[in-house]
């Protein structure tokens, strides 16, 4: 092994296993702190340990070890050693670290530094990035010195960053008397010969510092607290101050955005477009400060603003030339954004939505990109560049039409066609972003025309998720998640359609279905049962039931694949099957009907009972879902019992005979169904339609809870007392803060909380034990052990037990929660012993009856307070974690 | 405010350059921290996704690929992305004239000396100086220095 910098990168990195490397390292490293803690090692080697020491740095490898010699280093009289401890110090300490203090007199030595500007600049780059609060107390006077007796643009521009960081991290230093802003205006704008000082460089700091302070400003306007510190006097000194400065940045801005080439400061054709945006922006934070503070910056508004928009005008004007080049959109954008947060009139907010739809606009490959030709050679492939950069703009364009449409909703709808083409981006966040807006600028006007849009787009995605795409840019969870915000956002938005655009609704909501319907969930399904179940106009129902069904059923052409979509078409049997058949005029026959009923029952009882054979695809749907379409068959078949012709004694038998399969079912619920079912069906006609009338119109209830959204609650009319059950539940499990929780039946015991944070130990006498057998360790962390106790397992229903105990510490205040899964219902138990406060190694258990189907699995929540013997303060902690059973039930 | 850290790695994610100007939240292993950010960039489609992407509450990513090496800087979730990309831009620019035809093994082996572009051209997670010309004749001296 060498020993200089580039033998050691050379060993590590021809290093060929992973432990190779970790030797290398590990050697390397201990060879470091032995030659570092060396007295007599010369200044080069020391300064090549160092630089090793850095390369581990860079690698992720523990360095704190040398973080002293760092420091030590700066103080070398030799430039070579300077530079190195500056970059290594930076490097290696941060702002939070003790340590910094022994930078303090190193750094004022250097600031000061007579002779030697590089020395200067790497002081202040270091404390530039190692602004802890004292350092900044300390060194201000220094950099402040440094601005006003400089006169090389080098180490002003440097001192001027510096300084707006160190303003930044004590508001106190712009309140001392000594504000640098009377000397920083006579040494920049007093009078002409200054111009020498102001090169690009020293503009972007006196940008950033200006930038600086009105942060400050605000944020000390919007909390009380600090703005008795302002006296009317300084803040009229600033106010005057500005107002003198904001020509200077107008005329400064427009001379750089007047096409005149500038080698030096060209980036693609434009000049500095760094200062352009840094110039925009200050002046956004100048206008701003004056929009929302008190009357005392009032006077930039009516003194500039008019001269602002009009400047504005002008830039967009010039920039807009050029839509190819990232720092040409770069000035553009930054220009919109200040149109849009300074909420400026009307014709400069269309100008500013007229940008960004540009942005949206297919790219012109045809312009030539002559993008600079650094790595060429290197790069796979440079016409990737274009592609790239649209969508950068693209993205960026999206995002900011989605925060600015609350402005201009009309204007950014026109651009729908843009939006709608975004759709079809190769690139999954442009698609999301679109799709965003396309249902924000979703109205009643454009409704029709965008349903279309989004229909094409659930059919691209579809087709791109079954390889049908000669390309596929992105994975199929990516697509589940498009199509599933969509189709939830389509739902919301459906209430839009007027009710003499029934059809048009019903025919979209079909349309959907068969595309995507097997890719959505049960839940998102009853929102499709209830809005068809909705429709008033009975008609036009009616007709579009008929099309779909005579489409598939006629033809004996059962859809196996989407199982959405055959729920629909169960359940429509069921409820509307009299006026299917009558409406058909003897294209649907009752025949038709029970057949496909029988077909479809058969499918799917095969497939839930056998599904290593099952020939349906299992997208998302589970053996649960299965269970409920089998569910939904059974009903269907028991409705259309009591609509068909009673005398047919044939269809009524084969209508029993579905329902009668699955008398003997493995599955408990569905027994249950097919025998209760059968005790209706037998009983007389006119009872039958009495209880197995179509459903009522389903009206949403607002809930007076502020989640709303989350769970909907929605129930029939004439269920009102249940409803108040429920809300009870509902505001209950939201003083738990607990939204996962199961909800038992209104009658069971309320399970959402089992003590509260007041109540006491009742009694400690009772000690339990953990049970011999059937126990197993399910969660353990260094504070607590989890066991699980399985007392029964049925199918249908399961008792368990879980036992807490804490290992490490004394316990307090403990809550615990627990959820089982959507197709399972939870009744959790109180803490038993009843007490919340639990000491070490004592146990405490919790009983949990879970009734329901599928695999056991269990989400536990808890809360506790852990009381140490060592600290005085108590912590809180939350645990959460999750458990799968073997069990099935 | 500006910019929070600037990173740079190769396509396996082995780390060539890192400079944080802001203290990473908390919670974080500074290791983890990168090997985050290297998954999520590496798994975007570089050819058909923009260089932007949001990283956390607070920080979004701007980022370019050039040959194999990613360079990354993360900046403040409210900033507008689309100049920090003329900023990494104008980075390659300057290293490429200064190391003349620069190429990854340049940057493995003289790190510091990257630093040292970095640290003239970015102050406090700030740009500082943009004059492609201004930038070379400096660091010329610069490196000459001893």
């Amino acid at each position: 092994m060498g020993s200089s910098l580039k033998s050691f990168i050379k060993d590590v990195r021809n290093a060929k296993t992973f432990s190779d490397e970790r030797t290398i390292i590990t050697k390397q490293s201990a060879k470091i702190r032995t030659k570092l803690r060396d007295d007599h090692l010369s200044s080069s080697k020391k300064r090549e340990n160092i630089q090793k020491l850095l390369y581990l740095y860079i690698l992720g490898e523990p360095t704190h070890f040398a973080q002293v010699e760092c420091i030590n280093l700066i103080a070398s009289d030799q430039f070579v050693d300077k530079r190195l401890g500056y970059l290594s110090t930076s490097l290696l300490l941060d702002e939070s670290q003790d340590l910094l203090t022994l930078l303090t007199n190193l750094l004022n030595n250097d600031l000061n530094h007579p002779n030697n500007k590089y020395i200067v600049s790497l002081a202040l780059s270091t404390l530039g990035s190692l602004s802890s609060y004292d350092l900044a107390k300390d060194l201000y006077p220094d950099v402040l010195h440094l601005i006003e007796t400089s006169n090389d643009p080098f180490i002003l521009s440097k001192s001027l960053q510096c300084l707006s960081k160190l303003i930044s991290k004590d508001f106190e230093l712009t309140i001392l008397s000594i504000l640098p802003i009377d000397i920083f205006v006579k040494k920049f704008f007093s009078n002409n010969k200054n111009d020498l000082l102001l090169t690009n460089n020293v503009w972007l700091g006196i940008c950033k510092f200006l930038q600086s302070i009105v942060i400050l400003l605000l944020s000390s306007f919007s909390s009380s607290s600090n703005s008795d510190l302002l006296s009317d006097q300084f803040l009229t000194d600033l106010n005057h101050c500005f107002s003198s400065i904001i020509p200077k940045l107008f005329y400064q801005l427009s001379s750089l955005n007047i096409k005149n080439y500038e080698s030096s400061y060209d980036v693609q054709g434009v000049r500095d477009p760094f200062l352009q945006c840094e110039i925009i922006l200050t002046l956004k934070y100048l206008f701003k400060l004056s929009k929302l503070s008190t009357n005392h910056f009032i006077s930039l508004i009516n003194d500039h603003y008019n001269k602002f928009m009009d400047l504005l005008t002008q830039l967009i004007n010039n920039s807009s030339l050029n839509l190819n080049k990232n720092p040409n959109n770069a000035i553009l954008y930054e220009i919109t954004m200040t149109i849009f947060e300074l909420e400026m009139d009307q014709s400069l907010r269309l100008l500013g939505v007229n940008i960004l739809a540009n942005f949206l606009k297919p790219y012109n490959n045809n312009n030539n990109n002559n993008n600079s030709t650094v790595m060429q050679g290197k790069r796979s492939k440079n016409n990737h560049i274009n592609n790239s950069n649209s969508n950068n703009i693209k993205y960026v364009a999206l995002n900011t039409l989605i925060k600015v449409i609350k402005y201009e909703p009309c204007a950014i709808a026109k651009h729908r066609k843009f939006i709608s083409q975004c759709l079809y981006d190769t690139d999954i966040s442009i698609k999301f972003k679109a799709l965003e807006l396309t249902f924000t600028i979703l109205n009643k006007d454009n409704l029709v025309e965008l349903t279309e849009e989004l229909i094409k787009f659930l059919k691209d995605i579809f087709s791109n998720n079954n390889g049908t795409h000669d390309y596929v840019y992105f994975d199929i969870d990516e697509s589940n998640d498009l199509i599933n915000y969509t189709v939830d956002n389509f739902l919301k938005k459906c209430d839009l359609f007027d009710s003499n655009q029934d059809a048009i609704k019903l025919r979209s909501l079909f349309e959907i279905l068969k595309i995507v319907g097997n890719m959505i969930s049960i839940d998102q399904l009853n929102e499709f049962l209830i809005i068809i179940n909705n429709i008033e106009n009975w008609q036009v129902k009616i007709n579009s039931l008929i099309e779909n069904i005579s489409n598939n059923m006629i033809n004996n052409r059962i859809v196996t694949n989407n199982i959405s979509w055959n729920l629909i078409m169960v359940w429509s049997i069921g409820e509307y099957g009299d006026s299917i058949i009558t409406k058909a005029n003897g294209n649907i026959t009752s025949n038709h009907l029970i057949n496909y009923l029988n077909q479809l029952n058969i499918l799917y009882s095969q497939n839930f009972k056998n599904p290593l054979i099952s020939n349906l695809s299992i997208n998302k749907h589970s053996y649960s879902d299965y269970i409920t379409m089998i569910q939904y068959i059974l009903t269907s078949a028991l409705k259309l019992s009591s609509k068909i012709n009673q005398s047919d004694a044939h269809n009524i038998e084969s209508l029993r005979q579905i329902i009668l399969s699955h008398q003997k079912d493995s599955n408990l619920m569905l027994q249950i169904k097919s025998n209760q079912y059968e005790s209706i069906f037998n009983q007389g006609i006119n009872i039958k339609r009495i209880i197995l009338d179509s459903m009522p119109k389903f009206i949403k209830q607002a809930d007076n809870n502020n989640n709303t959204s989350d769970h909907n609650k929605i129930q029939p009319n004439q269920n009102r007392n249940n409803n108040q059950n429920e809300l009870l539940l509902d505001l209950l499990s939201d003083i738990n803060d607990n939204l996962n929780q199961e909800k038992s039946t209104s009658s069971g015991p309320i399970t959402v909380s089992n003590n509260n944070h007041n109540s006491k130990p009742i009694s400690k006498t009772t000690t339990l034990t953990l049970p011999k057998d059937n126990i197993d360790l399910i969660f353990k962390t260094d504070l607590l052990e989890v066991y699980s106790h399985i007392i029964d397992v049925q199918p249908g229903n399961a008792h368990l037990e879980l036992f807490f105990k804490p290992i490490k510490t004394f316990v307090k205040s403990m809550h615990s929660l627990c959820a089982v899964s959507k197709q399972q219902k939870l009744t959790l138990g109180h803490l038993y012993p009843h007490n919340t406060d639990i000491e070490m190694n004592q146990i405490v258990k919790q009983s949990l009856k879970i009734v329901g189907s599928g695999k056991l699995k269990l989400r536990v929540k808890l809360t506790l307070v852990t009381v140490s013997s060592n600290s005085i303060s108590d912590k809180t902690q939350e645990i959460q974690f999750d458990y799968k059973f073997n069990e099935t039930i | 405010m500006g910019i929070r850290f600037i990173l740079c790695f190769n396509k396996q994610g082995v780390v060539r350059l890192v400079r944080w100007y802001t203290v990473i939240d908390s919670g974080y292993v500074t290791q983890d921290f990168i090997a985050q950010i290297y998954r999520l960039i590496s798994s975007r489609d570089h050819k058909h996704q923009s260089n932007f992407v949001e990283f956390s509450d607070t920080t979004k990513l701007v980022y370019k690929r050039y040959a194999g090496l990613y360079f990354v800087m993360g900046v403040d979730i409210d900033d507008e992305e689309p100049i920090y990309l003329s900023h990494i831009h104008l980075f390659i620019e300057v290293l490429d004239s200064f190391f003349g035809n620069v190429c990854e093994l340049d940057i493995v082996f003289n790190f510091y000396k990257v630093y040292m572009v970095l640290d003239e051209m970015f102050l406090a997670g700030e740009i500082q100086e943009v004059s492609k010309d201004v930038l070379n004749e400096r660091l010329q001296i610069l490196d000459r220095l001893q």
